[in-house]
């Protein structure tokens, strides 16, 4: 069925990159806290270096979703899983899965810039640090490297030792995505990346990620559904724990199938 | 303050501090605190070096590890703990802790510097546990998500983020069970075996100590008003009390360095 889906978009011909495969397939999750169901039959598949946008109402489960595809919730006391997520056909719920690099494969980013407190240097360095880089030397290039994919070096380069706090909101969150480059993911998770940022900000985020989809798989949950048509080859709309549509984004916006995306989109309720 | 002044007048201030004996008694009288500033630093870092890890450790996992009934049996029973008196402590240490760790270690009494300090650490902690645990508990889940959602293991985000970011509570739960070791009173007096004697090495840790608080609470009733002895327990008093500035100064200025940091 979710290839189904893959291959209907694939018909519409609106795929950018003749290549598509799919990086990560959910089928039939569901999802609770505690006795409340969050998700109910998600099926969705992400594919490989495109921008996959998640939209749909506040509490429609898109952002349960996306914690569900690298296990942040479970750090979540009660969260339960079921059904299958796959990253490149792998389960990652099994019991062979190391939370830890798959965590490292799939990175995050959240709603709220979040630095450690520490130095700029030091919060690009925190994760390479954990998977064992100590060379000082090859650090210094991994922080180089990340903080110029993310478009921040020549903002910063001059006051890489000082307090991650003291930089600006916009670029904070560059910093938490320089951060999350710096372990080299393969997927990217982005959790309304820019609800805290003014359009400026917003918008260089944007751009950012339109670069970042050259290399890495991008999944972003967002508010903002002109942020969804902008930047995204893939939308899916969520209402109250379901999946209800998937698709090219132009035919999602313009020509939904189902009559609830089309009250959403056309902004008639959420 | 001015019932000190006096004994600076006859004796100079270096003699005071570095005076090797304490024999007010004697004749002729010797007011040298060293041994007493010397037995207060043995028993009070004595207590910190055992109380900061132990204390800290016990935090970290009232707040991090323990399952949820494990910490709500926990954290008022450490709490409870900081209320007991001092008095009750100092028996417990007189009756139990002396005369067991003597049996164990083969000394012949069971009054040493050791037993205040493993007392005072024991009263020290409750403040260390529940202040810290409390500045653990304020650091942001997402500070934690964060550094999880980079791959780091529980305990890696507990090492290098969650304990800086909780620093300056840290540091002043330290500070402040310092300041409860230091000032402690009853129980060293009950407990280090009151001999004003300087202290050496590592091995002073099983000799009897006098701490300058004990100094003055066993001695104070027992002087004659105005006399030397009198006020040379004063100048202890305010010798005492700058060192508490001090040490709280340095608390302050650790505090706000921290906290420089996290803004």
């Amino acid at each position: 069925m979710v290839r189904q889906m893959i291959e209907v978009a694939m018909q519409e011909d609106v795929i950018i990159r003749p290549d598509t495969d799919i990086k990560m397939e959910a089928a039939g999750v569901d999802m609770w806290y505690g006795s409340f169901q969050a998700l109910t039959g998600v099926c969705i598949a992400v594919p490989a270096r495109q921008i996959t946008a998640l939209i749909g109402p506040s509490g429609c489960g898109k952002s349960s979703f996306l914690r569900c595809l690298n296990r942040m919730n479970d750090t979540i006391d009660g969260a339960r899983v079921e059904g299958s997520i796959t990253l490149d056909g792998c389960d990652i719920y099994s019991r062979e899965t190391d939370v830890v690099e798959l965590r490292k494969t799939v990175g995050m980013v959240f709603q709220q810039p979040n630095p450690f407190p520490m130095s700029i240097w030091d919060n690009v360095a925190y994760g390479p640090r954990l998977h064992g880089v100590r060379s000082r030397s090859e650090l210094n290039e991994i922080v180089e490297r990340s903080l110029t994919r993310a478009a921040l070096w020549d903002e910063v380069k001059d006051k890489l030792h000082q307090n991650a706090r003291g930089i600006s909101g916009g670029q904070q969150q560059r910093l938490c995505i320089a951060r999350t480059l710096a372990v080299e993911p393969e997927v990217i998770l982005m959790d309304e990346p820019c609800s805290a940022l003014d359009p400026a900000a917003t918008f260089r985020i944007e751009e950012l990620m339109l670069e970042l989809m050259e290399t890495y798989t991008i999944i972003i949950v967002t508010h903002n559904m002109y942020q969804a048509s902008r930047v995204s080859q893939f939308t899916g709309f969520f209402l109250l724990g379901e999946l209800i549509e998937f698709g090219p984004t132009a035919r999602i916006f313009e020509n939904p199938l189902d009559s609830r995306t089309d009250d959403y989109v056309r902004g008639r309720f959420g | 303050m001015r019932d000190s002044l006096p004994i600076f007048t006859k004796y100079p201030l270096g003699e005071l501090l570095s005076g090797t004996r304490w024999a007010p008694t004697s004749d002729p009288e010797r007011f040298g605190m060293l041994p007493l500033m010397l037995g207060s630093l043995y028993v009070t870092l004595g207590a910190m070096v055992i109380a900061v890890p132990l204390g800290l450790a016990t935090a970290v996992f009232i707040a991090e590890v323990a399952p949820k009934p494990v910490q709500e049996f926990l954290k008022p029973t450490v709490e409870m703990l900081a209320a007991v008196p001092s008095v009750v402590y100092g028996f417990l240490g007189l009756l139990l802790v002396g005369p067991w760790l003597a049996d164990a270690m083969d000394l012949p009494v069971g009054r040493f510097a050791g037993v205040g300090a493993l007392i005072l650490a024991f009263m020290a902690m409750p403040t260390i546990v529940s202040v810290s645990e409390d500045a653990i508990r304020a650091v942001p889940v997402a500070l934690r998500e964060n550094s999880l959602a980079l791959g780091a293991t529980r305990w890696q985000t507990i090492v290098r983020v969650v304990l800086p970011a909780g620093r300056s509570g840290i540091i002043a739960s330290i500070m402040l069970g310092l300041g409860r070791a230091i000032g402690e009173t009853m129980t060293v007096l009950m407990v280090t075996g009151n001999a004003a004697v300087i202290p050496q090495g590592l091995a002073g840790m099983l000799k009897p100590v006098r701490t300058m608080t004990a100094t003055i609470a066993a001695e104070m009733g027992e002087t004659a008003y105005r006399t030397e002895h009198y006020y040379a327990l004063f100048a202890v008093g305010l010798l005492l009390f700058i060192i508490t500035f001090i040490t709280n100064s340095i608390a302050d200025w650790a505090v706000r360095s921290a906290g420089g940091m996290r803004e």
